[in-house]
């Protein structure tokens, strides 16, 4: 999804859910607000994805059925910044990994590993999961704090090594994964930080926005094998010393490295 | 090492006891630089034990030596494809030794051999045949000149220069760098061996066998009297003679070490025997030795008494690591007061590298293969990223030339380093793939989703 096209939804949501903050809300507060339209977008879009899983799968339809997985992942993967941070239990229920019992792995190694797209346990668990996550992030309280703490954690995590195939490797779509969570970090960023600190550090601020340039570019190649894998490391390194920077000049703590659950 | 490579399994192959052999990495998909297949052994719970001359004499690594050790684990100072799949020197030479359980389809004929000359780490350099070669050991090398199977190189330096250059596409490396390569390799020492004493003998301790087969191995050749195993494995000078010869394996070699051998297998050029026995028969066979069984017997008890070491392995773990990265991440101090931007660079990669590889080792709470310890696995999983951050703020400064800043940085990376890393990271080792329950409770349910692939439709 294009940056514009995001915002230009973002701004027709804002509308629509008419979410004014308080009046005591500090700009960072306020700026927070404008990025619920977009993670409510990529869950809605995830559902969505899950849904029509559910249908392609009662339908027997296995290209159907792969075509909606993509689709749903991709919502997801947009709203990384958020879920680990924020909802760590439905994080582990839809994204478990390796030991993918239930949830996005469990129905992928299915559908491209095996091509049995007899997964409607799964699907079906995933939807419910989704449902409950859609609410939830209607309603959710999104603190800045916890919203850098999720963009830091997601591009220290983008720098690590996929030498292995990453973690969609059997549907291929690692890379997509890594473009829709660069994509997230973008709009994080941009909505919730960037005025902020261009307000107190200009070349903080240019630092930042370069660096989010550059993870685009570098993730911008054919496959994953194209990837520049230690530039790729050192530039996520540096996104996030410029937000550790960052955060006390925009009155917030270190970002947290690690989800606490 | 910054790699994280896994080797995925056909399903011919998958076994119950599966789990204690090398599945550990699976490579899945085809998004990946190195073929579906690899085995790169990187999970191994023991390693090869690395034995420096330098601290066998009681003294401690040089700076060289530890840049040379830092270069030789950091896949920035290759190309190509190793430098994408995160290969570097070490991965082939684990500390210094072999890895006779490496398998790279498409380039390696045996566990252990590799293709240097192949397609896929440097293109011009393709002679379009597997001519796989076996991984030699790098233990004692500074006795082993000239260096290659062949022998084509008579010095160190220009034959790792042609490794990084010709066979992995590495851009030209710094003299510095080289100098520091040489100083590393030259410092890798064999294994000491009770079973040897003066001029290669064996001592006291040696069985019967052992001594009918040193007996065999100096008695001249029935066909060909001038020959014999001793004329070209000299026993008092480390069991070679610093000369290629044809004996009958295809082409002029290099006579190899027999010291510490019992763990350099496979054994010639191209790692076509995996056994004393084989090679032994090998000889026999080709310069018509008329060997009994016994005597055969005996020459490999005797190669198995002069290939032996003390404490091949070391098991991994957290403080095995973390020793190491402290011993590179050493040459920051020098690095950062004279202002050396390049070894600050390299360091600071190639640390943060083998940091993250330590971190992923602990895994992250969503894991839901490992149960317990959830608090001690984020608090070392933190700590660590902390200190890879530490890191590249260090090049930041120095890149933008404020060697102040990178100083002060880096008292910081070095306390952490000293104190609460060690501390965090070995409480949450009970946790940690390095704990074999937990390790092969991790792979498995890897295994487990990889093996979908390849499951019959």
């Amino acid at each position: 999804m294009s940056y514009t096209r995001v915002v230009a939804v973002a701004a027709l949501c804002i509308g629509v859910f008419n979410l004014a903050p308080s009046a005591s809300a500090s700009p960072l507060d306020e700026a927070a607000e404008h990025y619920r339209p977009y993670l409510a977008e990529g869950i809605t879009a995830a559902l969505k994805g899950a849904k029509t899983l559910q249908t392609q799968v009662a339908a027997d339809d296995l290209e159907g059925a792969k075509a909606a997985w993509l689709s749903a992942r991709a919502g997801w993967e947009r709203s990384e910044v958020f879920t680990s941070g924020f909802v760590p239990k439905l994080d582990q229920e839809i994204d478990a990994w390796p030991n993918a019992t239930t949830g996005f792995h469990a129905i992928e190694a299915r559908l491209f590993g095996t091509g049995d797209v007899h997964v409607k346990n799964d699907v079906d668990d995933l939807v419910a999961h989704l449902t409950e996550l859609d609410g939830t992030v209607r309603k959710v309280a999104l603190t800045p704090q916890g919203l850098l703490n999720g963009t830091a954690q997601l591009a220290y995590e983008v720098g690590e090594s996929k030498s292995d195939g990453g973690e969609s490797r059997i549907s291929g779509t690692s890379l997509d994964d890594m473009r829709n969570n660069i994509g997230g970090i973008d709009f994080a960023y941009s909505t919730i930080f960037a005025a902020e600190i261009e307000a107190r550090d200009p070349k903080l601020a240019a630092t930042a926005r370069a660096k989010i340039e550059q993870l685009k570019a570098l993730v911008a190649v054919k496959d994953l094998t194209q990837i520049d894998v230690p530039t790729l490391r050192n530039v996520t390194e540096e996104l996030v010393v410029a937000l550790q920077s960052a955060a006390p000049k925009i009155g917030l703590g270190p970002p947290s490295l690690e989800p606490t659950p | 090492m910054f790699v994280r490579v896994f080797s995925f399994v056909a399903a011919g192959l998958l076994t119950g006891i599966a789990i204690q052999q090398a599945f550990a990495f699976p490579v899945g998909g085809d998004q990946t630089v190195l073929p579906v297949g690899t085995e790169l052994n990187e999970d191994a719970i023991d390693l090869p034990r690395e034995v420096f001359k330098s601290e066998a004499i009681d003294g401690r690594k040089s700076y060289l030596v530890n840049l040379g050790d830092l270069a030789f684990n950091a896949p920035t100072i290759l190309g190509g494809a190793a430098r994408q799949a995160g290969i570097s020197c070490a991965s082939c030479h684990v500390n210094g030794a072999s890895n006779p359980k490496l398998f790279v389809p498409g380039m390696s004929t045996h566990p252990g051999t590799f293709d240097t000359t192949g397609p896929l780490f440097n293109p011009n350099a393709d002679n379009h045949t597997l001519d796989a070669v076996r991984i030699p050991s790098l233990r004692g090398a500074r006795y082993l000149a000239p260096y290659g199977h062949d022998g084509r190189f008579a010095s160190l330096r220009d034959f790792i220069r042609n490794v990084i250059v010709d066979e992995f596409s590495g851009p030209e490396p710094s003299p510095a760098v080289l100098d520091a390569l040489v100083a590393y390799i030259q410092d890798i020492d064999f294994l000491p061996n009770q079973n040897i004493g003066l001029d290669g003998k064996l001592t006291s301790i040696a069985t019967e066998a052992e001594r009918r087969g040193e007996a065999l191995f100096s008695k001249p050749f029935p066909h060909d009297p001038t020959l014999s195993c001793a004329a070209c494995h000299v026993p008092s000078g480390a069991f070679v003679d610093h000369q290629q010869h044809d004996v009958g394996s295809g082409g002029l070699f290099k006579t190899p070490t027999l010291v510490n051998a019992d763990f350099n297998g496979p054994y010639f050029h191209d790692g076509r025997y995996t056994t004393f026995a084989q090679v032994v028969a090998h000889f026999d066979r080709v310069y018509d030795l008329g060997l009994s069984s016994q005597d055969r017997s005996d020459l490999v008890a005797y190669l198995n008494a002069v290939g032996d070491g003390a404490q091949p392995y070391e098991r991994d773990g957290s403080s095995a690591e973390i020793l190491e990265i402290n011993d590179f991440s050493s040459v920051l101090g020098p690095a950062i007061a004279t202002h050396d931007k390049d070894t600050i660079a390299l360091a600071v990669d190639t640390v943060g590298g083998e940091l993250r590889e330590l971190a992923e080792r602990i895994p992250d709470w969503k894991d839901t293969s490992v149960s317990g310890g959830v608090k001690e696995r984020g608090l070392a999983r933190t700590a660590l990223k902390q200190v890879v951050l530490i890191l590249r703020r260090i090049d930041m400064d120095a890149t933008a030339g404020r060697f102040d800043d990178a100083s002060a940085a880096y008292k910081s990376y070095s306390y952490l380093m000293a104190a609460s890393i060690p501390a965090l990271v070995s409480r949450a080792e009970p946790w940690s793939l390095f704990t074999p329950a937990v390790h092969d409770a991790h792979y498995a349910a890897l295994r487990q989703l990889l093996q979908t692939k390849n499951m019959p439709q």
